[in-house]
């Protein structure tokens, strides 16, 4: 049954279904097959979130800092010039890890741009509640059931074969709740395993007995079809392109699979790898040395290779790096560090305004600027950087729906773009409901233009069944009742 | 690829299959093959024969259980029979512990759980256990909750999973591991911890439904006996410095000493009130004043009374009953009908049995189908069960079941395994849930998990027809759906006339794999 690429465009052009996003009037969870055309020239955010707690401390040195050295006087990274392990110098005030080569040169490219003093508004120092409060995209709310991507695709446009990739075992809260995103741990996992003389037999009978209406039936079609497109991607036979090296591991594999998926066109939208492993209590390194080096290494080049190997697609390739929360300033007394708050995040791609270090202020290092007395405060709201690339690179600019709470968007820079004007108006405000209907069949202005969804002035039937559809869907997502 | 390149095919949802298969699908993991005819002796009608399966059901003591028991006995655990007080001793509280020894009660339970699904005669009995644990979820490889996670199980979801509810939420809140696993133990007067009396109000009984956020408590409207119909976020915070006291002793220093005071109050991992980390002062919660200067048993008993009595929690605990046993959205005729058993019977012992034969027996449980997906616990169990497949416990079974993703007791969340079939009805979820089919009934897992087709099929059925109606029968206990039969046929005859008879090699050969494709066909998938 294996057949070659070019077989299998022509196959699915015909044969497989692509799925869009739901237009806003529309909002549906149930039928995702809409007549979209597939569009494989559309934007991909992929994100790298490093589990454990990423001490952004020391990836990003703030090495001007006095109390930066006076609290971590074993782990500190040397300062650029310094004889041994010297950071690299990113503008004057801040450092790179000396073991993040590779990123600097992307920096040096202004492919790379730094954010930091940024994370999770949110005093939690647990890794559970950070990742799912972060991941959920409600800071104060880690039962919200869909994760902030999965509100993405709900409420944008976009048109896939596959437009949602978790590169593991399990999708991440991230893709909580979608029925569109899938979890591959390796490609060659990821295929029917049925006894070898009969499986393409079986499969061949699936794909009739799969072949209807019902939920089910397209439950079923999906998935035959994603076996498909995977057996395509023939993994044993993946050579990265501009000499692009991987490094061996589970975070470079993962890296590779994203990219031959988004090679084979079908559409990848969003994707995520997990990087594990940064949960450094103790013995993380001294002198810009040691196990955190080690895993800045694995990171940069497995950032390198893939980026590299996408080099074609690096105009609508957005990349974001990010950690749970950051790692406490003063060092434990094991050579290690505790949890923290605020942390650095990284955004790789074409479009990213790089070479910089990007804070909104950086808050300092003074004991009286710590949070907590602790922690690195955060200046800046990382749903600031994710609602950036989503409106000026995805093109999505309902905020209320993605992040609902989050009503002070104001762009940093990070990623260049059109503007869109954000919409807050959130899928979970049943009062919503009321104040719009108030405003039914009046012309309207200033906030209540929010209303107006087609734009024409004045609130009318359209607007209205935007806004109860809106309605429904939070009611169901909250139920976790979809039909 | 021509293949997929198929004529669109009209195919609705599926017709109504008998009552025994309903009846087996939802309130067992799946029909096992001897299942049928047991159903056909209960009576002389379906409805005879349904009401004598649910009376059965229901009363799960009368049913002999000894097969199953025998199973586990022949498990040799160690932790399944131990007090709370000898688990906390052997598995939290004893010197140089190892990660193993501390997870033991929670492996134990889960292998027991899988052991019972698959053989207890008490079905009924396990499907509750399985939605009460999704309910009142708790992660069960936490740390400290997995020493106790043979109490939780056996002493509070079992004990309590046909009983009455106000009796149930107070043996969850006050239990070890729920104490733990939602930080109620760290909650004092200096320091109330939010986290157990939120998820209480959110997830344990009025449920988000009924929830109105930051209004004030004062807005809330009110029903006809002057009870708020909502909670808000202060009601919450209220209730937390209710509970503020709640906690294990832990032999803390902080906490009394075990050796000093009276056995049964202080006998370390078990529930302890502790009255110097409880906020005396008044509070209110859901309209209603708590006294100053009462004890922490008084006032988190009061909550729990008015939580019980609401009748938000009476729809809410109503609607995902019906959810579980009926459709994703069940018709408001079967919750409301719950509703009314659940609020005649509220302080009936056997209240939840008595709500479990409202919704068994309505007309919306008969007329109902298609509108449920299998999650993989269920998938997994039903396949095993259908097929004979002898199962004991086996650490790749773990692994490779776990990429399904619905591992007993391991949902993070104190909201449970979701039960609606979007989230199920993945990509990777349907992958896995076929991929699962031949792992085992390929027999890779021999001996620890064992099939035999061949033997259970008699030796004079010869054709492809012949063959595939016997086996669509067996496991079905139904007709499949007439394309997918044929398809099935197909596969069996493999381009020869399906009525001729196929040698036996050709049968040895084939017959595994159609009886993997019945189970991996849209019938099956249902609940």
């Amino acid at each position: 049954m294996k057949i070659t690429r070019r077989q299998f465009l022509k196959g699915c052009t015909a044969g497989i279904a692509v799925v869009g996003g739901a237009q806003l009037a529309g909002l549906s969870l149930t039928s995702p097959s809409y007549a979209a055309t597939l569009n494989s020239n559309q934007e991909m955010l992929i994100t790298i979130s490093l589990r454990g707690g990423m001490d952004g401390l020391n990836l990003i040195p703030p090495y001007t800092e006095t109390e930066y050295y006076t609290k971590r006087p074993n782990i500190a990274v040397p300062a650029p010039g310094s004889a041994t392990n010297p950071a690299f110098d990113l503008d004057g005030q801040f450092g790179m890890h000396p073991a993040a080569g590779p990123l600097h040169d992307l920096y040096q490219n202004q492919d790379l741009a730094v954010i930091h003093a940024t994370g999770l508004i949110n005093n939690t120092r647990s890794h559970f509640d950070a990742v799912e409060f972060m991941e959920r995209g409600t800071p104060n709310d880690k039962t919200t059931p869909t994760g902030w991507m999965t509100r993405h695709l709900i409420s944008s446009n976009y048109s896939a074969q596959m437009p949602a990739v978790a590169a593991g075992y399990t999708t991440p809260a991230l893709f909580r709740g979608s029925n569109v995103a899938v979890a591959i741990a390796q490609l060659d996992d990821f295929n029917f395993n049925g006894y070898w003389r009969w499986e393409d037999a079986q499969r061949y009978a699936l794909r009739h007995m799969y072949n209807g209406d019902t939920w089910l039936h397209r439950a079923g079609e999906k998935t035959l079809n994603a076996i498909d497109i995977v057996e395509v991607a023939d993994p044993d036979t993946y050579t990265p392109e501009y000499n692009a090296t991987y490094p061996s591991g589970s975070f470079g594999d993962r890296l590779k699979i994203l990219a031959q998926l988004i090679k084979l066109d079908v559409g990848l939208h969003l994707g995520n790898v997990d990087f594990g492993d940064w949960d450094t209590h103790e013995h993380q390194g001294t002198q810009g040395g040691g196990y955190f080096a080690d895993h800045v290494s694995e990171l940069a080049n497995g950032l390198m290779a893939f980026y590299t190997d996408l080099t074609d697609y690096a105009q609508r390739l957005t990349i974001v790096v990010i950690s749970e929360f950051g790692r406490r300033l003063r060092e434990n007394d094991n050579q290690g560090t505790d949890h923290g708050h605020g942390n650095a995040m990284l955004v790789i791609g074409g479009n990213v305004n790089g070479g910089q270090v990007f804070t909104d202020p950086w808050p300092g290092l003074a004991a009286a600027n710590l949070d907590n007395g602790l922690d690195l405060a955060i200046t800046t709201d990382y749903r600031r950087i994710f609602s950036e690339i989503l409106i000026r690179r995805l093109g999505n600019p309902n905020l209320g729906i993605v992040f609902p709470g989050y009503t002070d968007y104001t762009p940093m820079g990070v990623v260049s773009g059109t503007d869109l004007t954000p919409n807050y108006v959130p899928a979970s405000d049943i009062l919503n409901v009321q104040s719009a209907a108030a405003l039914y069949n009046q012309p309207v202005s200033g906030e209540d233009a929010l209303w107006d969804s087609n734009n024409n002035g004045i609130i009318d039937d359209n607007d209205m069944q935007v806004v109860q559809d809106r309605w429904k869907l939070y009611w169901r997502m909250k139920l976790q009742n979809a039909r | 690829m021509e293949e997929q390149v198929l004529a669109s095919r009209t195919v609705g949802p599926p017709p109504l299959p008998p009552l025994k298969t309903i009846a087996l699908n939802r309130m067992a993991f799946g029909p096992r093959p001897e299942d049928w005819a047991a159903w056909d002796a209960l009576g002389s009608s379906e409805s005879e024969r349904m009401a004598a399966f649910v009376a059965q059901q229901l009363d799960p003591g009368s049913i002999d259980d000894a097969a199953c028991e025998a199973r586990i006995a022949a498990e040799n655990f160690v932790t399944l029979n131990k007090s709370l007080r000898q688990l906390w001793a052997d598995h939290a509280a004893a010197p140089d512990l190892t990660y193993q020894e501390r997870i033991l009660p929670a492996e134990e339970t889960v292998q027991a759980t899988w052991i019972r699904a698959i053989y207890s005669k008490r079905q009924l009995f396990e499907v509750l256990v399985n939605f009460w644990h999704d309910h009142f979820n708790i992660y069960a490889y936490q740390y400290r909750v997995s020493s106790v996670f043979v109490h939780y199980d056996r002493d509070v979801i079992r004990a309590h999973a046909l009983g009455n509810f106000r009796d149930f939420i107070e043996a969850v809140g006050s239990s070890t591991a729920m104490l733990y696993y939602l930080d109620n133990v760290y909650s004092s007067d200096g320091g109330p911890n939010e986290n157990y009396a939120r998820e209480l109000f959110e997830l344990h009984t009025m449920g988000a439904e009924n929830y109105l956020g930051l209004m004030d408590q004062n807005q809330v409207p009110v029903d006809g006996q002057g009870r708020p119909i909502a909670f808000v976020d202060e009601d919450i915070r209220e209730a937390a410095r209710c509970f503020t006291g709640w906690t294990v002793n832990d032999s803390s220093s902080s906490l009394p000493d075990y050796q000093a005071g009276p056995p049964e109050q202080y006998i370390p991992g078990t529930f302890l009130a502790w009255d110097d980390w409880h906020d005396q002062y008044q509070k209110w919660v859901l309209g209603q004043r708590i006294n100053s200067h009462q004890s922490p048993l008084t006032d988190g008993r009061a909550v729990y009374d008015m939580l019980a009595q609401h009748p938000g929690t009476a729809h809410y605990i109503c609607t995902k009953l019906c959810q579980r046993f009926i459709a994703d959205t069940p018709p408001t005729s079967a919750v409301d009908a719950a509703v009314a058993t659940w609020q005649a019977n509220i302080n009936a012992p056997d209240q939840i049995a008595k709500v479990m034969e409202t919704i068994l027996l309505s007309d919306a449980f008969k007329e109902t189908w298609g509108e449920k997906l299998k999650r993989p616990f269920e998938f997994t169990t039903s396949v095993i069960r259908a097929t004979q497949v002898e199962w004991t416990p086996k650490d790749s079974f773990d692994w490779v079941y776990g990429n399904m993703g619905q591992r007993p007791f391991r949902w993070v969340t104190p909201d449970g395994y979701p039960d609606y079939k979007a989230y199920w009805a993945s990509t990777n979820g349907m992958l896995r849930r076929w991929n699962m089919v031949p792992y085992l009934l390929e027999d890779w897992l021999n001996p620890e998990i064992h099939v035999d087709l061949a033997s259970q099929m008699p030796t004079t059925l010869r054709t492809s027809t012949e063959i595939t109606d016997w086996w669509i029968q067996r496991i079905l206990g139904r007709d499949m759906n007439p394309d997918d039969r044929t398809e099935i046929i197909e596969f069996m005859a493999q381009g020869r006339n399906p009525d001729y008879a196929l040698a036996q090699s050709q049968i040895d050969e084939r017959m595994p794999r159609l009886v993997q494709l019945i189970c991996m066909s849209p019938d099956f998938q249902y609940r």
